[in-house]
């Protein structure tokens, strides 16, 4: 799933630790989950200052969705 | 990673980076967009204009685009993010598309003027719309020589803006 690789690449370049980077796609009728989890001293890495690299990540997520007509959503997990 | 690296190594160190970086996401995301790295000779909008543009063009410039360039933007800080450039480098990487950037200056300085005209009539604050730290140095910029008025960037995060407030009262 090229979703699924996109979000792992952005996330693995933002990290310390991209060994301990996991996407899960977790697909419903309209929309795709994709949860992802980090060792938990990256959270900030992938959050960002007032969340701007969260909603960075999401911003390009969205548009690759806007692509393949599909809606996307990005979970952060702990 | 003490190594001392020379400004040129460190350069061509990053650029490889978000070369790389900016492939893997143009390929997984489904882009149909090619990037090509630009190096000016900050011959742009003042002193530390953007030196090494990175620059995209494609069937996907306008989706780039949209939004006030919301995704140039958003690859933008993810990328240049995840390279870690040096505070000191972050102000000479730019990326951009179609000529965006000095577009957009160009329009952010109009919107101030007429602000700046609209404060000073009025003889109230103007409060413009949210916007990053790039875009609201342009409209401060635009005014520092209107004695008129005077501008502050006022609440946080992303909606964070400039304020425009006249320094005379309206005559």
């Amino acid at each position: 799933m090229e979703i699924k690789n996109l979000i792992e690449a952005i996330a693995k370049a933002l990290v310390d630790n991209p060994d301990q980077v996991t996407v899960r796609p977790v697909e419903g009728e309209q929309i795709t989950v994709l949860e992802l989890r980090v060792h938990p001293s990256d959270l900030g890495k992938v959050i960002g200052k007032q969340g701007r690299t969260a909603r960075s990540i999401r911003t390009i997520l969205g548009a690759a969705g806007m692509k393949l007509k599909k809606r996307f959503t990005l979970e952060i997990l702990e | 990673m003490t190594t001392q690296l020379s400004p040129e190594q460190a350069e061509s160190n990053y650029l490889a980076r978000i070369g790389s970086l900016v492939g893997e996401i143009i390929h997984y995301g489904g882009f149909d967009l090619k990037s090509t790295v630009r190096k000016s000779n900050a011959t742009g909008e003042g002193p530390d204009a953007a030196e090494i543009v990175v620059n995209f063009e494609g069937p996907d410039s306008d989706l780039l685009l949209e939004k006030n360039a919301a995704l140039l933007d958003a690859l933008e800080y993810v990328v240049l993010k995840a390279v870690r450039v040096d505070d000191e480098l972050n102000g000479r990487f730019s990326f951009d598309c179609d000529g965006w950037r000095q577009v957009r200056a160009e329009e952010l300085k109009l919107t101030a003027l007429m602000a700046a005209k609209q404060a000073i009539e009025t003889g109230s604050p103007f409060h413009l719309t949210p916007m990053n730290s790039r875009e609201r140095r342009i409209v401060h910029l635009a005014l520092k020589e209107e004695t008129a008025v005077r501008t502050m960037s006022e609440g946080s995060g992303p909606s964070r803006k400039v304020v425009i407030y006249p320094t005379t009262s309206p005559s």
